[in-house]
């Protein structure tokens, strides 16, 4: 189709036939559904179910940590009436049962949407920004400034990252934003690969030469030019990570150096309900659920995003 | 008439696991002020090589300008700081290339991507610039422009898009626009309303053209004068009509016995016999002497000079020697 309107707008366009023109576009526009390059990769993520399960999913977990105040039955830290509140079973009151303090789980697991989205959601943002600019930086220099860029990432690839974080954890004060920015800033490895892979294959297109032509500087020809044509991957990477994030979050959480109780948060309640799993099963197993459930959603996500948006398509 | 650009002896390498590789060599030429000068040879001899060494856009590495100097109004383009040079490229220099669909970035709008290049350079506001941006859209005679403006590249045609990159590179008025292949890409009817665009717009402007192509006919509509380049160094340089009228250079006959003629017929087109020589093993003499019908024993051992045989018409072969 995109071949079809090619030949028939420079056989149309060059003779200066303005009807014709607009005839052209007007066709072109309500074929592809839109102006831009996103525009056709969007309508293909709506026909990819998946994706766009992922995408409901995402959202709805959104909407519950926006929402929790309204749509939780209960106070998420409150204690109950102990003990006749301790450990009781889903009931009306409390769809999702209680734990040892007499909370109500389904409150605290709406709560609890609100640390694992922001967190994953920052500290993604911080992985992102860090390995673009790594990678920019490393792809279009190439030389000695690359290897020795790309041998340093190897070489914190290679260190267990959840060590770090324990060790970090351990030597400065437990905070909300401290475990934000160790996530952010142990993650964007892989990303700054990615990035250098595209910003090396597209440093020597003919439109990076032709900017140079135009007298434009290396960090213009990064910033404007190399880096939004790696937007696409950015994002996708991004959402695949997101996954990543929130199960270590959790899992620091699970080892009792998450976020400071009594805020809840997934891990910690699955560690909490551990010592009686078999007794009071939903305090550990309605959080998991949660967990996996925002996992999935994000890497259903971010697949369709993938199937939809992979550059190979476009050059 | 006065020189806009001189170079002089330029050599540009590129490393090679066998050793450098030398792409161009010892070329010089001048180029006057609103002077068309067309820079004519096959596929791989150093067209488009001379072009990016001028604008100093070889990547190195592999590529490396070794010697001469590029003077644009005296002053020597090679001795400019990276900064100074991005300064001259596309202000004083701007250059078309050959592929109008991969020189635009696809994520940007035909229009942004004017209003860059003239943002640039020209210290105007975001308002004044796509007023510019828009202005150059009319010049290079894109209808609508106003609302071309927001189109991307691939909702353009072929044309279309060597059109705006046209735009781009004159929208700072440069002395000097370098054409490298600008038609080659684009269907028949197309290239022929291009080039007309640029012979206008060249006359508009008072700039001087570099054209590279390796077409001939477009050389004999389009320019004053031409140099024919082969295995990296210029072999004539003439002006047109002389070049047609007596070519000197045997490459350049070669060259013109293979251009189909509607006016005669023949069973077959005359090639020119041979390949072009490994640019790692060069002749030892003139570098056209193991394909060439004219050879003497003087063109195996040495490499000619320039002869002037008359009238600025310039050759580098041997049987062009002035009689002594």
């Amino acid at each position: 189709m995109k071949d079809e309107n090619r030949n028939n707008d420079s056989l149309r366009n060059d003779s200066l036939n303005d009807d014709s023109l607009k005839d052209k576009s007007l066709i072109n526009e309500s074929l592809i559904g839109g102006t831009s390059l996103w525009s056709s990769g969007w309508s293909r993520f709506r026909r990819n179910r998946a994706g766009m399960a992922g995408a409901v999913i995402v959202l709805c977990l959104y909407m519950i940590a926006l929402l929790a105040p309204v749509i939780s039955p209960c106070d998420p830290v409150q204690h109950g009436d102990l003990p006749a509140m301790r450990h009781n079973p889903p009931s009306v009151a409390h769809p999702l049962g209680t734990d040892k303090f007499g909370r109500d789980v389904m409150s605290r697991v709406f709560y609890g949407s609100r640390i694992s989205l922001t967190v994953s959601l920052l500290a993604v943002v911080i992985a992102v920004v860090i390995g673009a600019l790594v990678g920019a930086v490393a792809g279009y220099s190439g030389g000695i400034v690359d290897a020795v860029i790309m041998r340093t990432v190897d070489a914190l690839m290679a260190i267990p990252r959840i060590f770090l974080l324990l060790t970090c954890i351990a030597l400065f004060s437990r905070s909300i934003l401290l475990i934000i920015v160790l996530l952010g800033a142990t993650s964007w490895m892989g990303t700054a690969r990615l990035v250098r892979g595209q910003i090396l294959s597209l440093r020597n297109k003919d439109f990076i030469i032709a900017a140079e032509s135009l007298g434009a500087g290396s960090r213009r020809i990064i910033f404007r030019h190399l880096l939004p044509n790696t937007m696409t991957v950015m994002i996708i990477s991004a959402t695949l990570r997101i996954g990543g994030i929130i199960l270590i979050e959790a899992a620091l959480s699970f080892l009792g150096l998450g976020v400071p109780p009594p805020t809840a948060s997934w891990g910690q309640m699955v560690f909490e309900g551990r010592d009686v799993l078999l007794g009071a099963w939903w305090i550990s197993t309605f959080p998991g659920i949660a967990i996996i459930a925002t996992v999935i959603g994000y890497n259903l996500l971010g697949e369709g995003l993938k199937e939809s948006f992979d550059p190979v398509q476009f050059s | 008439m006065e020189n806009l650009l001189e170079v002089k002896g330029l050599r540009t390498e590129f490393m090679t696991e066998e050793g450098p590789a030398c792409a161009v060599d010892n070329v010089s030429f001048v180029i006057g002020k609103g002077e068309t000068v067309g820079l004519v040879g096959e596929s791989g001899c150093g067209k488009s090589v001379t072009a990016l060494s001028i604008m100093r856009l070889i990547s190195d590495p592999p590529g490396r300008i070794t010697a001469g100097s590029v003077l644009l109004d005296g002053r020597d383009l090679l001795a400019l700081s990276p900064k100074e040079m991005r300064g001259v490229r596309g202000n004083d220099i701007s250059i078309v290339f050959q592929e109008p669909l991969s020189s635009l970035n696809p994520v940007f709008t035909c229009g942004e991507q004017i209003r860059e290049a003239i943002s640039l350079h020209q210290g105007l506001g975001r308002k004044d610039s796509r007023a510019k941006a828009v202005e150059m859209l009319r010049l290079v005679r894109i209808p609508d422009p106003e609302k071309r403006y927001s189109d991307y590249p691939h909702q353009m045609s072929g044309g279309m898009r060597q059109r705006v990159m046209i735009a781009m590179a004159l929208s700072c008025q440069p002395r000097l626009l370098i054409a490298d292949e600008p038609s080659t890409a684009l269907d028949v009817s197309v290239q022929a309303q291009i080039m007309e665009l640029l012979l206008d717009l060249r006359e508009e402007m008072e700039m001087s053209v570099l054209l590279i192509t390796h077409d001939l006919s477009v050389v004999a509509q389009m320019v004053e004068r031409v140099m024919v380049m082969y295995a990296g160094v210029i072999v004539e340089d003439a002006s047109v009509s002389d070049l047609f009228s007596r070519p000197e250079h045997p490459y350049t006959e070669g060259l013109m016995a293979s251009i189909p003629r509607l006016d005669v017929d023949v069973e077959r087109l005359d090639v020119i016999p041979g390949r072009v020589p490994d640019p790692l093993r060069m002749p030892a003499g003139c570098r056209f002497s193991d394909r060439c019908p004219k050879r003497i024993d003087r063109c195996l051992l040495e490499e000619p000079p320039m002869f002037d045989t008359g009238g600025g018409h310039l050759a580098r072969c041997w049987l062009s020697a002035p009689t002594p």
